[in-house]
């Protein structure tokens, strides 16, 4: 009976087995056809086509021909043993036979690591994204489970800055701007982001508030600093009324140190000086070099056209005589004006540059209410005030998140919060944050710095160069010349009185103000001319706003520092007579003068009383810089530094010692050229 | 020419490598079907004889077989899979974006690895309320419903160490959660835990351990298990025919 059952049912079920083995047998075959069309494969096929077309010769068209239909990768043994499939698609990066090619078989752009750079970069190493992967959306990271997807194009300078860690990269404009930026906006008081421990914000520390400035002042400042100062480097933290009401009564109720409060009583008591003769003193003393008057200067340090609206007349006047003692993380040098002078440029503040629109109590102090100030100190820690008026507070523990490796992070784990608008990606929503930083959600903190979308671009680039992913020792790019160590005892009290660092760069400390860095100013100028010039210093290069303050240094000072950075701040590698003994009238200093004109130096250089604005005057040159300096110059302008603007002109060595001897004999009229004097400023 | 024919087969069939694989001629008796049986270490686990009735193709489609034919399946994708993989941080988890983006058929061979992994531990619990509802672990089946149970579990552990394996953040937190739970076991919890992962933190031992627990250890258990299991079948009657006729009435109607 059993036996009748199963003859029965065999034949439907037969059938039914056949139709489900053929059903299998085909969706079997899904795996290997979606193989055999991956789309690699036919990109490769119509690349091959192309170039054999491209071709300038049948041999080279033969071998685009014969070339395999295979998976291309560069593997990057450095790197993690990183692999970068981008070439299977890319196929013509590295072919110049593929310039205006369509994408994606075109020829990269040419950068300092392309085309000669691709077997040790690799591309994802600039451009992010998922080098193993071998379709264009896995790739270039557009899908969900994808790695970190690719830069985009904008923010590409984002990739140089993975390696090359400097503040300003060399052809990389929109990072070096991001990184000044984010330096300048202070974040990194709050955020802690690896080779930044030292950091520490130059705002001012807040002990001397109640007798600097008034009450209606400040609460003027906390509601918008920019409004007040356009300079101003403090963000808008968007208080409400109440809370500055409390910020206020908080910073009027610190005790003043007793030494600075004497300093400011005594100074407010002096006489009034002579507002002529402080006019006459602030514009030789270039204050505009940092400061702006009406707009109208560099903008790193305060407006002063409504400075006396702000400070109290006898805290002007202390500061003014030593600004370090006020703040002493300020940029600001120290000047010596005498007493006298200083009550004069004072009275020229007082009366010039005053806020004729501000209210008649505007600095006058605040009565301080102990219970608001309480509050007031709650808020203080609340937003994280001081993390910048208090470093030493926030040196241990920053006070907002940790910045590094945020370039790597993946857009799923980035809190959009209210942000619908925006796309999900890191740039879009690191973009806003910089933009409107509350806008994300309620009780966030971070404050606003104004930045627009310019900066906001430049900031992200420099974000998005904060990578998770490591990157070998010997591609990190530092620049090459070493920190130069910082002397201590009186030269170095005077480096720091004088601020130097404000503008000059030494090694890789110091701010890129200046075009001389100072890290071997020992081997470009004599020490002679450099003592005058530390005392009276003139104008070297007129084209540029920022010019060295004239800080009236007395001799002593100057002979000290003179002396300092002719013995310590020297290029070791810089030969200092290159001339080889011999006086530099033997190197034919004549055919040194045509080669002058015929190079077209005049075109930049000022020489008596003609030729360009863009390098320095060259009248002084035998006076002012060494013949070695000089003659290592002329080989190469870029040794030093890479953005130098001086052509090389590939100058042969007798070439480049004639240019030298004959710069070398230019001296200012008084003692004009004469061999045995040029012959002299060699020894 | 018939006759070359004849002797080379006669010649063939005399030599000593042909007789040491046949070895029982193809007389069509039921003594030498026996023999045949008996005598063969691949064979022996099957009776010499089954009954047409375990064989019906019945409604729950022979849910042990399916567990076997995805196990078999697992083991064949498995090897393969072994060639690709490194168990180490980070190149496993690249492994698996090399099977995707590099190796012909790579996804489709992780995914059969997988979905197989699912349905085998699907079908085994299925295969395990049928032999629960169908009473047949009573007597005489008393002893494999036992061996089930012990494949039941290797099964289970099998399908959690391959979870850690891709080294992804589902794996990471799977194992995390799962051993977490391991330790609130009393007293000896932080022990076993320990002893799982090869340290106190989801790390490159745990990888380590898993990956010769799923490859090795686990599963030559489940296979001298299985062979046990299979064995025991044919022994005592599958699932399908009831321990004695008188335990299940509706059965007998049924039919």
């Amino acid at each position: 009976m059993v036996g009748a059952d199963l003859r029965a049912t065999a034949v439907p079920l037969r059938r039914l087995f056949a139709v489900s083995s053929v059903l299998f047998l085909l969706v079997l075959a899904i795996s290997p056809a979606k193989n055999a069309f991956r789309p690699y494969r036919s990109l490769q096929r119509q690349y091959r086509k192309l170039a054999s077309s491209r071709a300038h010769s049948l041999k080279a068209a033969q071998g685009y021909e014969a070339r395999p239909v295979a998976i291309q990768q560069i593997w990057l043994r450095d790197f993690e043993n990183r692999v970068d499939r981008c070439t299977t698609c890319h196929l013509g990066v590295a072919d110049p036979l593929m310039a205006g090619a369509p994408r994606p078989f075109d020829l990269h752009p040419g950068t300092p690591h392309t085309p000669g750079g691709f077997d040790r970069f690799g591309c994802t190493s600039c451009h992010g994204g998922q080098g193993l992967a071998t379709t264009q959306a896995d790739a270039h990271g557009s899908t969900a489970d994808a790695g970190p997807p690719m830069t985009p194009p904008v923010f590409i300078e984002a990739g140089c800055g993975r390696c090359h860690l400097s503040e300003s990269v060399a052809g990389a404009p929109v990072l070096s701007r991001g990184r000044t930026l984010i330096a300048r906006a202070g974040c990194y008081a709050c955020h802690a982001v690896r080779g930044q421990d030292t950091f520490r914000s130059e705002a001012p520390p807040l002990a001397t508030v109640p007798l600097k400035t008034g009450g209606e002042w400040v609460k003027r400042w906390l509601k918008d600093p920019k409004s007040i100062d356009p300079n101003a480097t403090m963000p808008n933290f968007h208080l409400t009324d109440q809370a500055i009401d409390e910020l206020s009564h908080f910073l009027f109720a610190v005790q003043v140190p007793k030494e600075l409060a004497g300093r400011i009583e005594a100074a407010a008591a002096e006489p009034a000086g002579s507002s002529a003769n402080g006019k006459k003193l602030v514009s030789e003393s270039r204050c505009i070099t940092c400061h702006t008057v009406e707009g109208k200067g560099k903008g790193t340090a305060p407006e002063l056209s409504k400075i006396a609206s702000t400070a109290s007349r006898g805290w002007l006047l202390a500061f003014l005589r030593e600004p370090q003692a006020f703040n002493p993380r300020t940029p600001m040098p120290r000047y010596h004006f005498s007493e006298a002078e200083s009550r004069d440029i004072v009275a020229f503040l007082e009366e010039e540059f005053r806020d004729f629109d501000a209210p008649k109590g505007i600095l006058e102090p605040l009565r301080v209410n102990q219970s608001l100030a309480e509050n007031g100190r709650k808020l203080f820690r609340l937003y994280g005030c001081f993390s910048c008026h208090d470093p030493a507070g926030s040196a241990s523990e920053k006070f907002g998140p940790e910045l590094d490796g945020i370039g790597d992070k993946r857009a799923q784990s980035l809190d959009f919060g209210r942000r619908t608008d925006l796309a999900r990606t890191l740039p879009a929503w690191l973009a806003a944050k910089l933009e409107s930083p509350r806008s994300f959600a309620d009780g966030l903190k971070m404050p606003s710095y104004g930045f627009n979308a310019d900066d906001s671009r430049a900031v992200t680039t420099a974000l998005l160069a904060l990578g998770a992913q490591s990157v070998p020792d010997r591609y990190r790019y530092a620049p090459p010349q070493k920190p130069a160590l910082l002397p201590g005892g009186p030269v170095g009290g005077l480096i720091q009185s004088y601020r130097c660092l404000s503008c000059h760069q030494i090694g890789d400390r110091g701010a890129d103000v200046s075009t001389a860095p100072l890290t071997f100013e020992g081997s470009k100028v004599k020490r002679d001319w450099l003592v005058d010039y530390l005392m009276l210093s003139y104008t070297l290069r007129p084209i540029l706003e920022e010019r060295m303050p004239v800080l009236r240094m007395p001799r002593d000072d100057a002979t000290q520092l003179a002396d300092a950075l002719q013995n310590f701040y020297v290029d070791p590698s810089l030969h200092e007579d290159p001339f080889a003994g011999r006086p530099a009238s033997d190197a034919d200093p004549a055919e040194g003068q045509r080669l002058y004109v015929g190079l077209g130096c005049r075109g930049c250089h000022i020489l008596g009383s003609s030729g360009g604005y863009y390098g320095p005057p060259l009248t002084e040159a035998g006076k002012r810089l060494k013949p070695g300096w000089t003659y290592a110059w002329l080989k190469g302008p870029q040794r030093w530094r890479a953005d130098v603007r001086c052509p090389d002109y590939g100058l042969s060595d007798t070439d480049a010692l004639r240019l030298t001897a004959y710069l070398e004999t230019l001296r200012p009229a008084a003692s004009s050229a004469k061999p045995e004097s040029a012959a002299r400023g060699v020894r | 020419m018939s006759a070359a024919r004849i002797s080379m087969a006669d010649w063939l069939r005399g030599s000593a490598v042909y007789r040491s694989i046949v070895r029982h001629g193809t007389a069509d008796t039921n003594r030498n079907r026996s023999l045949v049986i008996f005598e063969n270490l691949f064979l022996h686990v099957h009776p010499v004889k089954v009954r047409e009735k375990t064989l019906r193709f019945s409604h729950t489609y022979w849910l042990g077989g399916v567990t076997l034919v995805s196990c078999l399946v697992l083991i064949a994708t498995g090897i393969l899979l072994m060639f690709y993989y490194h168990p180490s941080v980070p190149q496993a988890y690249r492994d698996m974006k090399e099977l995707n983006y590099v190796v012909d058929n790579g996804l489709f061979l992780r995914n059969l690895h997988r979905w197989a992994a699912h349905l085998m531990v699907f079908a085994a619990f299925l295969h395990m309320l049928r032999v629960f509802y169908h009473r047949a672990y009573r007597p005489p089946r008393q002893f494999n419903w036992v061996v089930g149970i012990v494949l039941l579990i290797v099964t289970l552990f099998l399908s959690y160490t391959g979870y850690l394996l891709p080294w992804d953040q589902l794996a990471f937190w799977g194992v995390s959660v799962g051993t977490n739970m391991a330790k609130e076991a009393p007293l000896v919890g932080e022990k076993i835990r320990f002893l799982l992962l090869g340290g106190n933190v989801v790390s490159e031992n745990a990888l380590l351990r898993f990956y010769v627990l799923h490859c090795v250890v686990l599963p030559v258990a489940l296979l001298l298990f299985l062979s046990v299991h299979i064995w025991r079948i044919r022994k005592d009657g599958g699932v399908q025919g009831p321990p004695t006729d008188a335990d299940d009435p509706r059965q007998e109607e049924a039919e």
